[in-house]
């Protein structure tokens, strides 16, 4: 587990450049999938919830720092997504939820979760219509990166688990 | 008692490491505007900025034969409208020169290339290649060849990032260039919007809207975008006038910085002026 702290941190920052160069280009009408949060969920549903709770600060620090955003806003929805995914950190399910159907459910409630956190603290204009908020800040990303996981769940190294 | 400590901390560790984590993100979130957090900022991003550059040019010369071909068009397109600027150039040169007046249409344009980007529906940044060493400041105004991008928040020696108008904290105060009427513009998650517009004002769908001389942000008239509509029309007596933008920011990757600040003297004067001490 003590590893994964320094193997999460080293992927996330190859991660980073991915999200902020490449992710971009396939963007639908200004929404794009969240790659940092598919690592974190993942190596949450690993580790448990403190690691989940510590790794989404840490992500969040340097997401905040690195991109411009306000400082502690995604620090925020991280931590607590990291948290939520590490619910799902149990020792006989964990193999289900990581490398089947599950893991697209929880991508897919998580970073709505991390979505709907991340704007309430970034200030978001909260007069207009919330379920039209919902949808277009929390659901639309949300199956964004949902769809994304796919890949992950795929193509993750499945006998590393113990 | 450090036993009782010890049990509840068995029991709740993950619950307590939350809480400290969920804090001191609240914590963080008030020091923003701290020079400390800025020059931590200026320096996490200068060092991830010289990365994500190398990227950026690895994947952009694919896409330089489709942006040079619509360059060439827009320099086709510059060449004709600056034939005919310059013979009103000359024109107003003689107007001014008879009336007194100063020209003030000349201001340093810095290249820089886009070598991240930031897209959420709240707080969209990108960041240039070019920092404090080109003569970048924040507050100076990033456009491209469609009009106003965004303006610069902070700045390395190599790099500065940029809010984008998709960015809440950025509100910028534009005009109809039609009909002059002045309006303070933001962005409220979904929309560009010019907030709490009177209903009487004379707005129009499909009306220019541009930067505002009055803006201590961007004190020169900068294209933003058009009017594709108005909202909250039936209650109140304000008015709230969408913008659709000129620029596309998923597909900006060349800009220019205007390598102008908002005049202090003109805040200091402002300040001034709502100082009622003195």
């Amino acid at each position: 587990m003590r590893s994964d702290y320094f193997i999460s941190l080293l992927i996330f920052f190859p991660v980073l450049v991915i999200q902020t160069t490449i992710v971009p280009l396939i963007s639908l009408s200004g929404v794009v999938p969240d790659l940092i949060l598919i690592v974190l969920v993942y190596y949450s549903i690993r580790n448990g919830q403190i690691y989940g709770a510590v790794a989404g600060f840490v992500f969040g620090l340097f997401f905040d720092l690195i991109t411009g955003s306000l400082l502690g806003s995604a620090m925020l929805s991280k931590t607590f997504v990291g948290f939520i995914a590490g619910y799902f950190s149990n020792e006989n399910k964990r193999e289900i939820y990581l490398h089947s159907y599950p893991f697209i459910l929880i991508v897919l409630l998580c970073s709505i979760i991390d979505s709907i956190v991340y704007a309430f603290f970034s200030d978001t204009d909260f007069n207009r219509n919330v379920l039209l908020l919902f949808f277009e800040q929390g659901m639309l990303p949300g199956l964004f990166t949902a769809v994304v996981s796919l890949l992950v769940m795929i193509f993750a190294p499945k006998r590393r688990f113990g | 008692m450090i036993r009782f400590i010890l049990v509840v901390w068995r029991n709740f560790k993950e619950y307590i490491i939350l809480v400290l984590l969920l804090i001191t993100s609240l914590i963080t979130l008030s020091l923003n505007q701290k020079p400390e957090i800025k020059k931590v900022r200026a320096i996490a991003f200068g060092t991830f900025a010289s990365v994500t550059s190398v990227v950026s040019n690895l994947i952009n010369p694919a896409k330089l034969q489709s942006e040079n071909d619509r360059l060439l068009k827009v320099n086709a397109e510059l060449m004709l409208q600056v034939n005919r600027l310059r013979n009103y150039g000359i024109q107003n040169a003689e107007l001014k020169g008879l009336v007194g007046l100063k020209d003030t249409s000349d201001y340093p344009l810095i290249p820089a290339t886009i070598v991240s980007k930031s897209l959420n529906k709240a707080q969209s940044t990108v960041t240039i290649n070019a920092g404090s060493s080109a003569g970048v400041k924040p507050g100076m105004p990033v456009i491209n060849d469609q009009g106003l991008v965004g303006i610069i928040y902070s700045t390395s020696e190599d790099f500065a990032i940029a809010r984008t108008l998709k960015n809440i904290d950025l509100k910028i105060t534009v005009k109809d260039e039609r009909s002059r009427v002045d309006g303070v513009m933001k962005w409220n998650g979904e929309d560009l919007v010019i907030i709490d517009v009177p209903k009487t004002y004379d707005i129009e769908t499909g009306d220019r809207i541009i930067t505002s001389e009055i803006s201590s942000i961007v004190p020169v008239p900068l294209p933003v975008g058009f009017v594709t509509g108005l909202s909250k029309v039936e209650t109140g007596i304000f008015n709230e006038v969408k913008i659709k933008p000129f620029v596309d920011f998923v597909k900006v990757e060349n800009v220019f910085v205007l390598g102008i600040v908002q005049s202090k003297q003109k805040n200091d004067l402002e300040l001034n002026f709502f100082n009622t001490e003195k």
